[in-house]
């Protein structure tokens, strides 16, 4: 059993700048966590301090609850996966797994046995004697996890570890490395900026922005229910109108929408599978382009002033450029003052 | 239509036909000064000191020049003091700046910056001007004597005119090169691949051992090499600094040429210069073509 605990830790660095901010986490064992979040949330600075590389300046981390805050990486029971493979070019890839199992000291069969169970298990079987430089890139990012596999870390740390495959590749990886880490059932923290990866690779996503949780739960939760702004545009596409409810009617240029709250200016969260589209003798918005995907489309829509609305729909060929639309959301959500006021 | 095609065809072709003479100008002026002050010398001293003319003016085969360099005591010393030179200048370099850089490619900040700045500084120095701020510094009477004498402890046993004076001389105004070579490898080093070595369980030592050094061995080759070359055929400072007798290979051609005027026992003593130097240069590309291999 591997448990991660990160309490109140937060990292600040030369000239103030807070990377983290008094960031908690709890990690179940088995459990994949993913951070995501935009550049400089601060996610990598997290995982670096779990991984050993960064120190915080205050806060406390513990695995099986020993404290590991001030442990240096070489003394830590984490693997971390890096962005670059971060592989040693000058070994082959036998040397590169069997490294760390000689620094302690394991005899030599063992060590063999080992490094070939886990290129089976990363399906590169066979390819101990190739340099890393004969490998394709995703050949070379599964020889990076299974340098971390093979030394059976407590927790594993991945950094976003598909960012510099193609889109195919990093489809086909994350489906594998999710195989690999339920199989193991190793204790995960994941860090990515893609939503995409995020959401069907974690157990449970942590979104971050400015070293803080933004929110915290399972991918289905935060994508229906997103409790900010920011988790709201963040997280898949969403249609963000800002506007003014007055007398429970919610404003925005021609388009109008029921929300029973209070008068005040407010922010109205569609996403594009429930906004439907109408034809009306009184358009509410026009439409700007028409976007076919074969299994769906999008339409992009311009309200009269020019607030731009993207909805989707089954039939793409119904709809033309130019033309006048109503506009009927399914399903809303409400924000004010960073806060969600009203779901629907 | 066709016309017009054609001269579009032919545009790039007269382009790069043009180019090529430019190109073949610009290798030859280096190629030229090659052959002119390297490779004609070391032909022409070859030459003259296995093809030598008696006094009857009859040209034969004799090779009397490098027997006698070989078995002249003298000759033989100062032979030896050159590769001794050589080999511990090469050494205390290692020893001196591969640390040095270490710093510097793994440290952050103001500090760094001024240990760089003073490391690069011995090549803005011309070797004369070293050579005696040496001599005022730790030469007999110089500031180090008379900061011992000022706290009444006596004096040093200088260095000057001594083999270790080319030594520390040579050192010193080999660092700036030596450092900036290892410190153009250490970059090649990613710093994720160091992490990674530490995160699979690797202390210091041992990632310097196992993932750096490998890493740099070209660069800390090629280092050696520049140093060693222009170490063995310096002249300078050992003439400045060193002793008399054994003497370093430099001044002792200088001396043989001037003072014994002896021009073939000078030259025998430059194209041995030139062997070894052609030794350490095979060493050199062998052992990068070996770990270019790898």
């Amino acid at each position: 059993m591997s448990v991660l605990h990160i309490a109140e830790v937060t990292k600040t660095f030369s000239g103030g700048t807070h990377a983290v901010n008094s960031f908690s986490l709890d990690v179940a064992d088995g459990e994949l966590v993913c951070l995501l979040g935009p550049s400089g949330s601060g996610k990598s600075t997290l995982l670096r301090m779990v991984g050993g590389f960064e120190q915080p300046t205050s806060g406390r981390i513990t695995i099986d609850g020993e404290d590991v805050t001030h442990l240096p990486p070489e003394r830590r029971p984490t693997g971390m996966v890096f962005q670059s493979h971060a592989l040693w070019t000058h070994m082959n890839v036998f040397k590169n797994l069997a490294f760390g199992l000689k620094l302690r000291r394991m005899p030599a069969g063992e060590i063999r046995e080992k490094v070939e169970a886990v290129l089976e298990l990363v399906g590169l079987a066979g390819y101990g004697d190739r340099m890393t430089n004969q490998l394709s890139g995703g050949q070379q990012q599964r020889v990076a996890l299974a340098r971390s596999l093979v030394l059976e870390p407590k927790i594993l740390l991945l950094d976003e570890p598909f960012a510099s495959l193609d889109q195919h590749l990093r489809e086909r990886l994350r489906e594998e490395v999710r195989d690999i880490q339920q199989r193991l059932g190793i204790t995960t923290l994941f860090v990515t900026h893609g939503q995409d990866e995020a959401l069907s690779m974690a157990d449970r996503i942590v979104v971050m922005a400015n070293g803080k949780t933004e929110q915290m739960g399972r991918p289905d939760v935060v994508y229906r229910d997103p409790k900010t702004p920011f988790v709201a545009g963040f997280i898949g596409t969403m249609n963000l109108v800002e506007g003014e409810v007055t007398n429970g009617q919610f404003t925005r240029s021609d388009f109008t929408f029921p929300l029973p709250i209070a008068d005040g200016p407010a922010t109205l969260a569609i996403r594009p599978e429930a906004l439907d589209l109408t034809a009306s003798d009184t358009p509410k918005a026009t439409v700007h382009r028409v976007t076919d995907y074969g299994s769906h489309g999008l339409v992009d829509l311009d309200l009269a002033d020019g607030t731009r609305l993207k909805s989707m729909v089954a039939h793409p060929d119904l709809f033309r450029t130019g033309q006048g639309v109503d506009l009927k959301p399914r399903a809303v959500a409400a924000y004010r003052n960073n806060q969600q006021i009203f779901r629907s | 239509m066709s016309e017009f095609v054609e001269k579009a065809v032919s545009v790039p072709t007269e382009t790069a036909a043009g180019r090529r003479p430019i190109g073949l100008l610009l290798v030859a002026i280096p190629v030229f000064l090659v052959i002119w002050l390297v490779i004609w010398p070391a032909i022409n001293a070859i030459s003259r000191t296995i093809w030598r003319t008696d006094a009857d003016g009859h040209s034969s085969f004799d090779l009397s020049s490098y027997a006698f360099f070989f078995s002249d005591r003298y000759s033989l010393d100062n032979l030896a003091v050159t590769l001794w030179t050589t080999l511990v200048c090469a050494v205390l370099l290692l020893v001196i700046c591969l640390p040095i850089a270490l710093y510097l490619r793994f440290s952050h900040g103001r500090l760094p910056a001024y240990v760089q700045a003073l490391a690069i500084l011995p090549m803005f120095v011309p070797s004369i001007i070293l050579a005696f701020a040496f001599i005022r510094v730790l030469g007999p009477n110089g500031m180090v004597d008379i900061l011992l004498n000022a706290v009444g402890l006596p004096k040093i046993r200088t260095p000057y005119l001594t083999p270790w004076g080319p030594v520390i001389g040579l050192v010193w105004d080999n660092i700036p090169l030596t450092v900036l070579i290892l410190l153009s490898g250490l970059g090649s080093v990613a710093n994720q691949s160091i992490e990674a070595a530490r995160d699979v369980g690797a202390n210091t030592i041992r990632v310097f051992w196992h993932i750096i050094l490998p890493r740099i061995s070209n660069s800390i080759l090629v280092a050696l090499s520049f140093s060693v070359l222009g170490i063995f055929s310096s002249f300078t400072l050992p003439y400045l600094l060193g002793p008399a007798s054994p003497e370093m290979l430099g001044p002792f051609m200088q001396r043989t040429l001037r003072d014994v005027q002896d021009p073939i026992g000078a030259m025998t003593q430059a194209v041995v210069a030139f062997g070894f130097c052609i030794l350490f240069g095979l060493f050199y590309v062998r052992s990068v073509a070996r770990n270019r291999g790898k």
